[in-house]
């Protein structure tokens, strides 16, 4: 169907108000003032609509011909051009023939990484990037300029390569130019995150055009209309008369609403159908929320593909480029090397007959990726989708509880509930979440799922599953035997970080720049041992506890001053901590160990586990390889603390006792527990989701024998150097120690309880010697007391 | 049928949703069942009730007359000075202080390391024959309620000298000073022309001082938490945890009570000034 026919079918379904006469006198307009609000009180129409309305966009996935793009230039002829990092110029014609264009030279060319791209659409390319070593000029230019450390490329539509030295011109000033765009006419603008340049590419040279509040993101050109897009803001730039134009409030508007996501533009031509005149232009507008259309110089912008039922509303995927295609069909290149086609597709209804809500209190990428296959294969059903504390908006996760309970309250119950970081046994105990023995039953009778796992779920008194989680985190230790062989539990920890102290004086010994840090690793292996049968916290545990955290802490501080921590956190904070000091510092060319000698975090993932370093914990940056022959001198092994074989449940699923639709709710459950799930979201690249609890997945996951062997990529400390280290696939002893740690583990740790939040909070204080931890275990029964009283 | 639409705003946004948690007060939640009073019986059998319910009295009581009083006493003084109009407008300045800052002031002030103990300790310091001062946790001690009454008084004081000052220009001159030209002294003014005449006032002020006390728990949530010390843990942490706990049945005969509670001072105290 054309898309001129696909807006008129749109547009005939609108209706318009008429206005009636002005009858009747101030006692009718009351009566009327009170049916409405009894309406709107008690529902009103609610009749089944006699017709269903057809039609609506949906989408197909496009294969891309290769990994590793992250640019897409769409052409006016239909065809579109791939580019990016250690990635061929790919040219994808309308036809889908595809043609590569390898550049050999890149690899003499003192290239280490490109960053910021353009395309023409004959060919031309212009990039920046990182050289792996500076020359002396351009050491010096960047000593003196500060943040511009990119250097740039121009590459003609023949292949001719020039290096761009933009320096010495209106950019001098300006940090690195993050994107670049070919006008029509031929003419190349960039934008800084401050502003919108026009270069000439064969002179170098720049001239700025107008200042920009952020960085630009897209660019478009509308006639002679250049529309450059930041994140609050769209401004128009005249091309022929060289100068800025008014603002548009209406772009603004969108811009401003659309602020966390990218907005890819595309310009086509409105039909002679549409418009008496015809060939007026149209601005598409693809966002998460949509496909919108704007008819240029007009007061409004229509959507015509709803995001939540279309790929545009995937979160984990933000739309980089947009191509209008032939037939009313658009194209979308996604962050994340992903692609789709927007297609009208007449058979589907336009507004699905049901719905299935799900929520979570923070947004869950794994959760929202079933939701888009749960709607692929139920085109009847729409997965609302919906999070507490979502980017668009401020609210902390006591208001967002409280919106929960509201809703609840009004009987508005989401099918499905994720549970993470939720008091989940109040939940149950309130008879909000639906027992799940009976669904769990088949699993447990075929031994799908890691059933210790399953079981560490149980709670309330009935002793009954309420919520059972996708994946889960193993905590861990890693370092040089001596110091970690003997590990039995955390006084081993204290132990062995004593030893390593005597023998390193300076330095940290733990990767805890905070005293929260500390907590995020120890509380998880103690906190279901501290809470005694009548619910009371056990003092004698946690003064225990608090008498190992103040200990380790100890260790840890007594060797940097307080400046030099103030210094680590504010580097942390700052997220600017020099990865040259992180990497190698201690261990030089052993294995990198960031700037600790004791390694404590939580196992994310099995294949960095396994194949890297056995595992690359949370609190371990850039955790990469271990040579094979240092398995001498290194142990690792799960890390316990009070609480036995503790593990993190991520994403754990539960389903309402209220339900409007109890069944898709169950079909939605099935699907996130799924072998095709767990092992899709992993092959996709989304590694640090934790461990499946599926035992096929895992093995699965884990089985290496079909794939090459691997490098990685890392850096030296004292010279930009890019050295190389092999990767060792795990071999089956390994594997299976990994099968016998999940075997074992069958103690759920719950983020989100008070005790939690009053141990840390209490904690803090005991670690700065505010309080010792006697007096600490007696602050925190104090204050669980009222909480219990409750 | 003028009053309709008004009637009908109260009806739908206030008096239908108290019906409403009213009858859930006698409901079980999550299954709706009918429970007769029980839910009235677990709040006063719960012991953070008695706590809460305790500390909001005590609150109130040294809240309220000192708030009155100190209003009171200000706006005497203020009455027949020149400068009066400047001086309340500075006094209002605390009621246009966003709780934020407020809540961020009180941090700089009795923070253990704050500026009151600082002061403390340095003046324990310099004047040797004083003990020794070891800084103090305010908020985490028996000091709690003090510091919420001190910052209550703070923030209100401004605004109750500006309803004093308005109740007294309401009083009749002549009249005062008719009194002073047959010798009357200003104890005797004030106790029978003054006060008798401002005897709606103290209704009027006494009702939003009392308001005022509920309303301060957004700053004590702000600098102490959900679960404060036990001092200042108020009705409103109750009901605000057990609305995240889910005891929504319990929370709406909490609600019924304070209402009839409230109902009551409110007739009473109209009843004594009358």
């Amino acid at each position: 169907m054309r898309l001129d026919r696909i807006f008129q079918q749109k547009s005939g379904n609108k209706t318009r108000n008429k206005t009636g006469n002005k009858t009747g006198g101030f006692g009718y307009a009351a009566l009327m003032l009170l049916c409405a609000m009894c309406a709107a009180l008690f529902g009103c129409g609610g009749g089944e609509e006699a017709e269903i309305s057809m039609g609506r966009y949906a989408d197909r996935e496009v294969k891309l011909p290769g990994a590793g793009y992250e640019y897409m230039h769409p052409c006016a002829d239909g065809g579109y051009y791939l580019f990016g990092n250690d990635v061929d110029l790919t040219h994808v014609a309308a036809d889908g023939k595809v043609s590569r264009e390898k550049w050999g030279w890149e690899k003499n060319a003192n290239i280490h990484v490109k960053f910021s791209y353009g395309v023409s659409d004959d060919g031309a390319v212009i990039f920046g990037y990182t050289p792996m070593f500076y020359s002396d000029e351009e050491y010096e230019a960047y000593a003196t300029e500060g943040d511009n450390r990119y250097l740039y490329y121009y590459v003609s539509e023949d292949g001719d390569r020039q290096p761009l030295d933009l320096r010495g011109t209106d950019y001098k000033k300006a940090t690195n130019l993050e994107r670049f765009a070919f006008a029509p006419d031929g003419r190349v603008y960039a934008a800084s995150n401050s502003c919108v340049y026009r270069i000439n590419v064969e002179s170098g040279e720049t001239e700025s055009l107008f200042a920009t509040g952020e960085q630009v993101r897209e660019f478009a050109f509308v006639g002679d209309t250049m529309l450059a897009v930041d994140k609050e803001k769209a401004y128009l730039y005249d091309m022929a008369g060289e100068k800025p134009l008014s603002d548009n409030t209406v772009l603004n508007e969108f811009v401003t609403s659309h602020q966390n996501g990218r907005i890819a533009l595309a310009v086509g031509e409105q039909t002679a159908e549409e418009t008496q005149e015809g060939g007026s232009e149209v601005l598409y507008l693809a966002c998460r929320t949509g496909l919108y259309r704007y008819v240029w110089g007009g007061s409004v912008i229509e959507q015509i593909a709803d995001g939540q039922m279309t790929a545009l509303g995937d979160s984990q995927y933000n739309p980089y480029a947009l191509q209008i295609l032939p037939d009313g069909e658009f194209r979308v290149y996604f962050s994340g090397n992903y692609m789709a086609e927007l297609y009208y597709d007449e058979t589907l209804p336009m507004k699905p007959s049901k719905e299935l809500a799900v929520y979570s209190l923070r947004e869950n990428g794994r959760v929202r990726y079933a939701g888009r296959l749960f709607q692929k294969e139920h085109p009847d059903v729409l997965v609302r989708y919906e999070t507490g504390m979502d980017g668009d908006n401020a609210v902390n996760r006591e208001d967002a509880l409280k919106n929960l309970n509201t809703r609840i309250l009004a009987g508005e119950v989401p099918d499905v509930i994720i549970l993470d970081d939720m008091d989940m046994e109040r939940y149950a105990d309130k008879g909000v979440l639906r027992e799940l023995d009976a669904l769990l039953a088949p699993y447990e009778e075929e031994g799908v799922l890691y059933q210790s796992i399953v079981e560490g779920m149980r709670m309330t008194e009935e002793e009954k599953i309420y919520g059972v989680p996708m994946t889960v985190e193993l905590p861990l230790y890693y370092g040089e035997k001596k110091y970690v062989g003997d590990m039995q539990g955390l006084d081993e920890l204290a132990a062995g970080a004593e030893f390593a102290r005597a023998e390193h004086p300076e330095g940290p010994l733990i990767d805890t720049p905070y005293q929260s840090n500390l907590f995020d690793l120890m509380i998880p292996l103690c906190l279901p041992a501290w809470t005694k049968e009548d619910g009371s916290p056990d003092t004698e545990s946690l003064t225990a506890f608090y008498r190992t955290a103040k200990r380790l802490w100890e260790l840890d501080s007594a060797g940097m001053s307080g400046e030099q921590r103030r210094k680590w956190q504010q580097d942390v904070a700052d997220e600017e901590a020099d990865l040259s000091n992180i990497m190698f510092t201690q261990y030089e060319d052993i294995y990198n160990i960031g700037e600790t000698w004791i390694a404590l975090g939580y196992m994310k993932n099995a294949w960095y586990g396994m194949t890297n370093l056995h595992t690359r914990m949370e609190n371990y940056r850039n955790g990469y390889s271990i040579y094979k022959e240092l398995e001498d001198e290194v142990a690792y092994g799960r890390l316990t603390g009070q609480a036995g074989n503790v593990y993190r449940a991520r994403t754990i699923v539960g389903l309402c006792e209220q339900a409007k639709e109890p069944e898709l709710g169950e079909m939605f459950m099935e699907l996130l527990l799924s072998d095709t799930m767990m092992q899709k979201w992993w092959l996709e690249g989304h590694f640090d989701g934790g461990l499946p609890i599926r035992k096929d997945s895992l093995v699965s996951l884990l089985d290496f024998n079909n794939r090459a062997f691997a490098e990685v990529k890392g850096w030296t400390k004292q010279e930009i150097e890019v050295v190389y280290k092999e990767m060792f696939w795990p071999t089956e002893e390994e594997r299976q120690w990994l099968f016998d740690r999940m075997e074992e583990s069958d103690h759920c740790y719950r983020k989100g309880t008070f005790l939690e939040e009053t141990v840390r909070e209490v904690g803090v204080r005991v670690l700065d010697g505010e309080l010792t931890p006697e007096e600490g275990a007696r602050e925190v029964e104090r204050k669980t007391a009222i909480a219990m009283e409750e | 049928m003028f009053l309709l639409p008004g009637l009908s705003g109260v009806m739908i946004f206030y008096l239908l949703p108290f019906l409403e948690v009213v009858r859930r007060s006698f409901l079980k939640s999550g299954n709706n069942a009918f429970v007769g009073t029980d839910n009235y019986r677990a709040v006063f059998a719960n012991g953070a009730f008695v706590l809460a319910a305790r500390n909001t009295l005590l609150y109130m009581a040294a809240g309220v007359p000192l708030l009155m009083g100190i209003s009171l006493f200000l706006s005497l003084l203020l009455r027949n000075l020149v400068l009066r109009r400047r001086l309340v407008s500075a006094m209002l300045l605390p009621m246009a202080v966003p709780a934020a800052v407020m809540v961020l002031t009180m941090q700089i002030l009795i923070d253990r390391q704050g500026v009151i103990n600082g002061i403390l300790t340095y003046v324990s310091e310099k004047i040797t024959a004083l003990p020794d001062f070891t800084a103090i946790d305010y908020l985490n001690t028996g000091w709690a309620l003090v510091v919420v009454v001190c910052s209550f008084l703070w923030k209100n004081t401004g605004y109750m000298v500006i309803l004093w000052l308005a109740g007294l220009a309401a009083l009749p001159k002549e009249v005062e000073e008719a009194a002073q030209v047959d010798g009357a002294n200003r104890w005797q003014s004030w106790h029978y022309i003054i006060r008798p005449g401002l005897s709606g006032s103290f209704f009027t002020i006494g009702m939003l001082s009392v308001l005022q006390i509920f309303k301060s728990y957004r700053e004590v949530w702000m600098v102490a938490g959900s679960y404060p010390q036990e001092r200042i843990y108020f009705l409103q942490h109750l009901l605000q945890n057990w609305y995240l706990k889910l005891e929504f049945d319990r929370m709406a005969a909490l609600t019924v009570i304070l209402s009839l509670v409230l109902l009551v001072v409110c007739l009473l105290l109209q009843k004594r000034l009358e």
